[in-house]
C-alpha cells in the first residue's frame, strides 16, 4: 500500500499547520508517571531497578506493545479488534507443532508465524471493509472462529518438548544484546516506524480523517475501505510474531490458554497510552508506554509482597482514568467548536 | 443512537450464539446402543452404562482420565461416555448433566465445576434412579454416594513441602506461584503447605504467594519479581499445570539451577525438559489415567451393590494402594506420584 495512486493531498506547508506537537500531553504526563514509579519502586524494593528484573518487565511488555501498534491503528480507525487472542492461540500452535514436528530454522518459525497472523487479520479486515458490520461483531466472531480453529490444532493435547529454537526472543541470556532484550528492542523498532507513517505518511494521516469521519474521508478520495483491510492485517501479522515471543518466553509446554486475555492487555495499554476509543486520535508511543506502565504496575505489585488482586485495581483505575480525561477533552472541543 | 442501538442488538445475538456454541459439544460417536433405563441386572457389568462428565473437555488431564475410563471399560466389560463442556462453566456442565439424565445411564460420575449448583442436579439424577457419584473434584453436600479422590490434600500439600525442601536441603524462604485465587483445591493443598512448613521445618519459611491465573508466561515472570524481590529466595513452587513449568522456566532463564529450586504440580510431559535440567527438582501429581480407571471400576461397584472396599478385583497395578473409608464415602487413590528425570518420560500425557 503505497501513496502512489493517492488523490491530491494538501501540500507539505499546510501539513506541518495541522499535525498535533511532537509529543502529546497524555504522553509526557504517562513518562511522568512511569518515571516517578520506577523510582519509587527503586527505592522500595531491592531489586526492581537492577537488569535482571528490568530486562525481564520489558520481555514480558514486548508483545502486548507490538500488537499494541497494530491495535492503535485499527483504534484510531473507530474500529477494534477482540480477535487478537484467538490469532496467537492459532499462530502459536501451529508453530509450535512445526518446531517440534520439523525442527525448522527460527526464521521459518517467525514468517510462518507472521503469515498466519497476516491471513487471519486479512479474512478480520476483509470482513469489516466490505461487510460495512461494526468491528466488534466481526472480530468478536471470528475471535470464535480462531479459538476454535485453535483447538483443532491442539487436539485435545498440550504440545510438549518445543526446542529452544526462538530463545532469541526469550528471557534467557540468549534474549538479549548488551542488556537489551531483543523483543523489546523489536517492539520499539515497529513503535518508531508506526510514529513515522502516522505522522508523516499520507496513508497514515487517512486512518485518523477514516476515524474522525468515514464518510467524510471517502468523499475526500480516500480509499476507505483497503486502509481498513491493511490495518487489520497489519494487526494480525504483529500478533503472529508476537506468538513467536509468547512462545518464547513460556515453557517447553504450549497448552490451550496462550493467548487468552491478550486483547484486553493490549486494549488496556492503547487506550491508556491516550488513544481516543472513539477513533480520529491516538499515538503508538502512548500505547508502549501504557504497556510499560501496565507491566511495571503488575511486576510491582508482586516485588513490594502486595497480594496480587491489587495489581487489577490499579490498572483499572488508570484505564478509567485515561478514558475519562479522553471524554471530558473530547467534550471541551465539541463545546470549543 | 441508532446506530447504537443496532449495534447493541447485534452484539446482544452474538452473545447468545457465543453461548449455544459454548454449550454444545461434540458427541460420543460410540454410543449407538443407548442404554434402555434401569437395565442393570446383577452383578455383572455387562451392559451397564457409566457417564463421565469431566469440567472441560479437550484439556490432556481430563482426556487421560477418560483414556483410564475407556480402558477399564474395555477390561470389566461396561459401555463408557464421555462428554464435557469446552469451557470450564457450571451452567453447560449441567445442560450435559441433564442429558445424561435424559439418557438414563446406570451410573453418573461428575467432576463439578461449581459444587454448590450440582448438588440439586445430582438429585434430580439419584430420584431417576441413577447412581450418582463425584470423581477428581467433589460436592460434599450432595447426595453422591462416592467420590473418587486422587490424592488426599494432606497427601499433596505434605509430599510438595518435602520434595521442595529436601532439595533446599531443610531450610530457606521460598515463595508460592499459585493460579486461580479462588480455586478451592489449590487453597486447601497452599493452607496444608503453610500449617506443615511451619511445624515441620522451623528453619524454613514461606515468604509470599501470588497468583498467576492459567497464564504461564504471567506465571514465569511473576517467579522472576519474586526472585528479584527476594534476593535470599531459594525454592519455588508452582501450584498449577500451567504454574510448575513456569516457575522452572524463570529460574532456567535467570541461570539460577542449582540456587533457586522448584518443584509444582505438572504434568509429567510437560516437566520432563525441566527436571532434566535440573530447573525443576520434582513434579508431584498422581497417576491420572489410573484415576479415570478407579473411576470406572467404582462405577461397576455401585451399579452391581459391590463393596468398594474391596479392591481385590482392582488388577491394575498403579492401583494398588487405594483406600476406601466408608464414613465420608471416599475412594482415595493413594498418595500422590512424585515424577523425576528418572520416570516422568514412562507418561504421555
Amino acid at each position: 500500500m503505497t501513496t502512489a495512486t493517492e488523490a491530491r493531498a494538501p501540500q507539505a506547508v499546510s501539513m506541518r499547520r495541522i499535525l498535533p506537537p511532537i509529543v502529546t500531553g497524555q504522553e509526557v504526563v504517562l513518562l511522568v508517571v512511569l518515571v516517578v514509579l520506577w523510582v519509587l519502586l527503586g527505592i522500595f524494593t531491592p531489586a526492581f531497578l537492577t537488569p535482571g528484573s528490568i530486562g525481564p518487565l520489558l520481555v514480558q511488555v514486548a508483545p502486548i506493545a507490538l500488537i499494541g501498534v497494530g491495535m492503535t491503528f485499527v483504534i484510531i480507525t473507530a474500529g477494534i479488534d477482540v480477535s487478537v487472542a484467538g490469532m496467537i492461540m492459532v499462530s502459536a500452535v501451529v508453530t509450535a507443532r512445526v518446531l517440534v514436528s520439523y525442527d525448522v530454522p527460527a526464521i521459518v518459525a517467525v514468517a510462518l508465524a507472521i503469515v498466519i497472523g497476516a491471513a487471519l487479520g486479512a479474512l478480520n479486515g476483509v470482513l469489516i471493509a466490505y461487510g460495512r458490520v461494526h468491528p466488534i461483531i466481526i472480530t468478536f466472531g471470528t475471535a470464535n472462529v480462531f479459538t476454535w480453529l485453535g483447538l483443532r490444532v491442539f487436539n485435545s493435547s498440550t504440545v510438549n518438548g518445543i526446542p529452544s529454537t526462538l530463545e532469541f526472543f526469550g528471557r534467557g541470556s540468549a534474549g538479549s544484546t548488551l542488556g537489551v532484550p531483543h523483543s523489546f528492542a523489536i517492539a520499539v523498532l515497529a513503535v518508531a516506524v508506526a510514529w513515522w507513517f502516522l505522522r508523516y505518511a499520507k496513508s497514515g494521516r487517512n486512518l485518523y480523517a477514516i476515524g474522525g469521519n468515514q464518510n467524510a474521508a471517502r468523499l475526500a478520495g480516500i480509499k476507505v475501505q483497503p486502509r481498513l483491510v491493511w490495518v487489520y492485517l497489519i494487526t494480525g501479522a504483529l500478533a503472529g510474531l508476537a506468538a513467536c515471543m509468547i512462545i518464547a518466553t513460556g515453557t517447553s509446554t504450549l497448552d490451550q490458554s496462550v493467548g487468552s486475555g491478550k486483547e484486553l492487555q493490549v486494549i488496556a495499554a492503547v487506550v491508556i497510552g491516550g488513544t481516543s476509543i472513539l477513533g480520529g486520535r491516538g499515538s503508538v508511543v502512548g500505547t508502549l508506554l501504557g504497556a510499560i506502565l501496565v507491566q511495571t504496575v503488575v511486576s510491582g505489585v508482586t516485588q513490594l509482597g502486595w497480594p496480587t488482586q491489587l495489581g487489577f485495581l490499579f490498572v483499572g483505575i488508570f484505564i478509567l482514568i485515561a478514558v475519562g480525561t479522553d471524554i471530558i477533552r473530547e467534550r471541551a472541543r465539541r463545546a470549543r467548536a | 443512537m441508532k446506530i447504537s442501538r443496532k449495534i447493541a442488538g447485534a452484539l446482544a445475538l452474538s452473545a447468545a450464539a457465543a453461548v449455544v456454541l459454548a454449550g454444545c459439544t461434540s458427541r460420543n460417536t460410540d454410543t449407538g446402543s443407548s442404554a434402555a433405563p434401569g437395565a442393570t441386572d446383577g452383578a455383572s457389568a455387562e451392559g451397564l452404562t457409566i457417564a463421565f462428565v469431566p469440567k472441560l473437555q479437550g484439556i490432556p488431564y481430563f482426556e487421560a482420565m477418560n483414556t483410564g475410563g475407556q480402558q477399564a471399560a474395555e477390561e470389566l466389560g461396561f459401555e463408557w461416555l464421555y462428554q464435557g463442556p469446552t469451557t470450564a462453566d457450571a451452567a453447560a456442565q449441567a445442560d450435559i448433566v441433564r442429558s445424561f439424565i435424559q439418557q438414563g445411564v446406570d451410573v453418573l460420575f461428575v467432576a463439578p465445576n461449581d459444587p454448590n449448583s450440582m448438588a440439586p442436579l445430582l438429585q434430580e439424577a439419584q430420584a431417576a434412579g441413577i447412581h450418582v457419584a463425584t470423581t477428581d473434584t467433589d460436592a460434599p453436600d450432595s447426595v453422591r454416594e462416592v467420590f473418587v479422590s486422587q490424592a488426599s490434600v494432606e497427601g499433596i500439600g505434605q509430599q510438595l513441602t518435602d520434595s521442595l525442601l529436601e532439595a533446599m536441603g531443610g531450610s530457606g524462604k521460598y515463595a508460592i506461584v499459585s493460579c486461580g485465587e479462588t480455586a478451592a483445591n489449590l487453597n486447601a493443598w497452599i493452607e496444608v503447605q503453610e500449617a506443615y512448613t511451619a511445624s515441620e521445618y522451623p528453619d524454613a519459611e514461606i515468604v509470599d504467594i501470588v497468583y498467576a491465573g492459567e497464564d504461564q508466561a504471567m506465571a514465569t515472570q511473576m517467579a522472576t519479581d519474586l526472585m528479584n524481590s527476594h534476593p535470599d529466595l531459594t525454592g519455588l513452587v508452582g501450584e498449577c499445570t500451567s504454574s510448575a513449568p513456569g516457575v522452572a522456566q524463570a529460574v532456567q532463564d535467570a541461570d539460577r539451577i542449582g540456587e533457586v529450586f522448584t518443584v509444582g504440580l505438572g504434568t509429567p510431559q510437560s516437566m520432563l525438559p525441566y527436571l532434566e535440567s535440573g530447573a525443576s527438582s520434582a513434579s508431584i501429581l498422581w497417576d491420572v489415567e489410573g484415576l479415570g480407571y478407579l473411576t470406572g471400576w467404582a462405577g461397576v461397584q455401585l451399579a452391581s451393590d459391590g463393596d468398594l472396599g474391596d479392591t481385590s478385583s482392582l488388577s491394575n497395578e498403579a492401583l494398588s494402594e487405594v483406600e476406601y473409608d466408608e464414613s465420608t464415602g471416599v475412594l482415595l487413590l493413594g498418595p500422590p506420584t512424585v515424577f523425576t528425570a528418572e520416570n516422568a518420560g514412562d507418561y504421555d500425557y
